[in-house]
């Protein structure tokens, strides 16, 4: 009974007339900051702490985690309608998302999407309500063993995720992972392919990468066709999903918000993680892998929930020990600060009306989201009838000014005009471009956490079997990859033999 | 469409906000803009945006906080020294940045700028790193500590926020002074770095206070002691490494630079300010709850306070370079 009373003092706190409309415009500027490339959640968040100066901390914190989880939905639309990721946790709705699109279901993918962010943004702060203690504890436990071992299975999901087999996926992963190496080595101050350019000291990063090699590369591709569009009417019923692409949703919303709400426990980038792992997962089980890529809802209804759904769970360890495992929790945790708060293990106990004000404005956000996002379906599909002699110069518009609002740096702007060529050039080979943006996001952190590994053990591999988990998931991969390798390498049947058994 | 416009139309609002005016007398009448030269979370965060909360009062104009992160602080750094000198862009300077020139000075490489680049204009904080352990382990004391690390050498590891970065520094500075031999395990920033303490991977870390505070608080963490010259006033029953008997002492500090040839008027103007906000009680309590002391110094004890500094930073630094070899 003490969750139902809390969450009552929480929802008298939340829904104050202040609190509602903070919650209402952290919600709005959030959906803006998903949808604008470039600008992510932590930008969003950081432009707006001094707007919070006069407010108490609770409201503050409501107001800021609004642009949080608002961002997750606006990610998508970019995405769906140019292409072009919206924000780094939707790399992947790109690929049957933007098919969607040329398809004539870029409204219904949309609507899947709002529809799935509400479901996943609601069980992650059901969760939060109920087991932010519990999870807190196990969050901490997991070492660097057993995010390598998660990596590694990321990994090797990474190389199913192209359409095409195995083997042609593999050089893209390569080029992602050569382009990760780039930097100083945080494990030892090393310079790696620095070349003394001071821009190149902290890496590459994975937005100009991702904005060019997907979005400059379609609008490359794109020219090469007709720039004559048949503009036809969008009626109302065809921005509506149909009962069978709402029946094909159901599941993978379901398994999206399960697994973006363990994903997001996980230290460092978990947004993008999940949203890929659930793509991954999708294609695993689904009864005809081949068919994603060209535009299944599957691709889209997954990873949109699981981004939602792991951005509640991420709160988590800041609010339950205040250590922040991400960005964007961490410029929380420096606006609660600024208000005079002490965020760490006393925060629940000594100032309930904060967490609980915030869960209870979290059910409402989501709420306000759902609502906010549906309408804008119909306003966003009629951009798909601008002529593409003026879309595609506002795409390229988009991309040039959400590279630079990241760092202001002219630097990445080369970079974003250098990986849209190359990403022109794989597309042009047949080559599939997403695993190459997923390499360079998961190459990172996973040489990072098996060197951690090492220096923990003294260069021992034995850290890897002393742990179960690891051990369990590193058999996992090798299972897997054997298989690929099996299944990439037998014999093909041919098409009439196909043919014949299905006949 | 109309709607697209509009918002690509506020974006470049918000990246185009640092335009150039004339100097005049009447300093400052355009808001003013604070480089930090990290990623949004840290303590040069925390120190900048609590720094313009209340500067803008005295100011009278916004003071608007952009974080320029990069190659530990020297790309942030080059901004600040390469920013037009008419004190409209401040810098948070630290002993990071200090460290990131001494480091690339002592690998033989040509920083983007060094430190007589960068005019002082006063420090807000300056801090002892604590040596902490998990709130479970076995060890009380910092001699259970240094007792079982010579028991079984290169068996016990540390975690720090990143290669040769403060509390690597804290780290070794405490390994050397005690004799130790232990392991070294770099995490990429200190959120990650204390996480992996809280979680049990590593056995201790130095890490100084504000980053710790609150997990000692509640009960997540001990600390066996304070690798400062006194007793830090929040934690009263916490020993110096001195009164331990041991010499392994090193402070952290944050506070603002400028470009050099900035006007005197405004200089002064500045110093000033920083005096009126490390005298300002919402700034003192915002540092008291992370348990940090505001310590301001003036530009000449603080340009000692930074020779010292990065002198001892280059004895270790260079050590660390001649064992890889």
């Amino acid at each position: 009974m003490d969750v139902i009373n809390n969450l009552y003092i929480g929802f008298q706190t939340a829904l104050t007339f202040q609190n509602l409309y903070l919650c209402f415009i952290g919600c709005l500027w959030g959906t803006m900051v998903g949808i604008l490339p470039g600008i992510g959640p932590v930008a969003g968040i950081t432009l707006l702490i001094p707007a919070t100066f006069g407010l108490s901390a609770t409201s503050a914190l409501i107001m800021l985690a609004g642009i949080y989880y608002g961002a997750m939905y606006g990610g998508s639309t970019t995405s769906i309608l140019m292409n072009v990721p919206g924000e780094s946790a939707s790399v992947v709705t790109c690929i049957d998302g933007y098919q969607m699109t040329l398809k004539g279901r870029g409204g219904a993918a949309l609507f899947i999407s709002a529809w799935g962010s509400w479901v996943g943004g609601t069980v992650s702060v059901i969760g939060l309500m109920l087991l932010t203690p519990v999870l807190a504890d196990l969050a901490v436990k997991l070492g660097p063993a057993e995010m390598f071992a998660i990596l590694l299975l990321c990994f090797i999901l990474l190389a199913s995720l192209g359409s095409g087999s195995f083997f042609d996926t593999i050089p893209v992963i390569l080029i992602g992972l050569l382009v990760c190496l780039v930097g100083i080595d945080s494990q030892s101050g090393v310079q790696r392919f620095t070349h003394g350019i001071t821009d190149l000291y902290d890496g590459i990063g994975f937005l100009p990468v991702g904005m060019g090699a997907l979005g400059i590369a379609e609008v490359l591709r794109s020219t090469e066709e007709s720039l004559v569009r048949t503009v036809s009417k969008v009626r109302l019923r065809e921005l509506l999903p149909t009962r069978q692409e709402l029946r094909s949703s159901l599941g993978p919303i379901i398994r999206g918000s399960g697994l973006g709400f363990v994903i997001g426990l996980l230290p460092g980038s978990a947004h993008i993680l999940s949203s890929f792992l659930s793509y991954a997962l999708e294609k695993k089980i689904a009864r005809n892998p081949e068919e994603f890529g060209t535009g299944r809802i599957e691709g889209v209804a997954g990873p949109e929930t699981a981004n939602n759904a792991a951005s509640g769970s991420a709160l988590i360890p800041l609010l339950a020990l205040g250590i922040p495992t991400g960005n964007a929790p961490a410029v929380m945790m420096i606006a609660l600060l600024i208000h005079g708060v002490r965020p760490g293990p006393l925060l629940i106990s000594e100032s309930p009306e904060i967490f609980w004000g915030l869960v209870a404005s979290m059910y409402i956000g989501n709420l306000v989201l759902i609502i906010l996002n549906l309408p804008l379906v119909g306003l966003f599909v009629k951009l798909l009838r601008i002529p593409f002699r003026i879309l595609f110069p506002i795409i390229i518009l988009v991309c040039l000014v959400g590279t630079y609002s990241i760092k202001g740096s002219t630097f990445e702007l080369g970079v974003l005009l250098f990986f849209g060529l190359l990403g022109y050039v794989l597309r042009k080979l047949k080559y599939d471009v997403p695993p190459l943006i997923l390499a360079l996001i998961v190459g990172r952190t996973m040489e990072l956490s098996f060197r951690q590994s090492l220096m923990r053990s003294g260069g021992s591999f034995s850290i890897f079997w002393e742990s179960p988990v690891a051990m369990g998931l590193i058999l996992v991969s090798f299972f897997l990859i054997s298989w690929n390798i099996y299944r990439a390498l037998r014999p093909q049947k041919a098409s009439w033999e196909k043919a014949l058994e299905e006949g | 469409m109309k709607k697209i416009l509009g918002v690509i139309a506020i974006i470049a609002i918000f990246t185009l906000a640092i335009t150039h005016v004339s100097v005049s007398a009447e300093y400052p009448t355009k808001p003013i803009t604070l480089i930090s030269p990290m990623a949004p979370g840290g303590m040069h965060d925390v120190i900048g945006r609590s720094f313009a909360s209340v500067a803008e009062k005295t100011f009278g104009k916004p003071v608007v906080v952009t974080n320029i992160a990069g190659a530990a602080g020297l790309i942030g750094g080059f901004k600040i020294v390469s920013a037009d000198p008419d004190g409209y862009t401040l810098g948070v300077d630290s002993t990071t940045v200090t460290n990131s020139v001494t480091w690339e000075i002592a690998n033989g490489r040509k920083p983007p700028f060094t430190l007589n680049d960068l005019d002082l204009i006063g420090s807000l904080t300056l801090g002892p790193p604590l040596v902490l352990v998990p709130f479970n382990s076995p060890w009380q004391t910092l001699a259970d500590l240094i007792r079982d690390c010579k028991a079984k050498p290169g068996f016990y590891a540390f975690s720090s926020a990143g290669h040769m970065g403060g509390t690597h520094i804290a780290g070794a500075i405490l390994v050397n002074g005690a004799g130790l031999k232990v392991r070294h395990v770099p995490y990429e920033g200190g959120g990650p770095a204390i996480t992996a303490l809280v979680g049990g991977h590593v056995h201790f870390m130095c890490q100084y206070v504000p980053g710790a505070f609150n997990l000692l608080r509640g009960k997540k963490l001990r600390a066996l002691a304070v690798q400062g010259g006194a007793r830090v006033k929040s934690l009263p029953d916490v020993p110096t490494v001195r009164e331990l008997g041991i010499d392994a002492e090193w402070e952290q500090w944050y506070g603002m630079s400028a470009a050099k040839n900035i006007p005197a008027p405004i200089m002064a103007k500045l110093r000033d300010i920083m005096k009126k906000v490390s005298e300002d009680e919402a700034f003192i309590k915002v540092m008291q709850n992370q348990g940090d002391d505001v310590v301001y110094m003036d530009p000449i004890q603080l340009a000692k306070h930074r020779e010292t500094e990065a002198g001892k930073a280059m004895k270790l630094f260079k050590q660390f370079l001649a064992e890889k070899k």
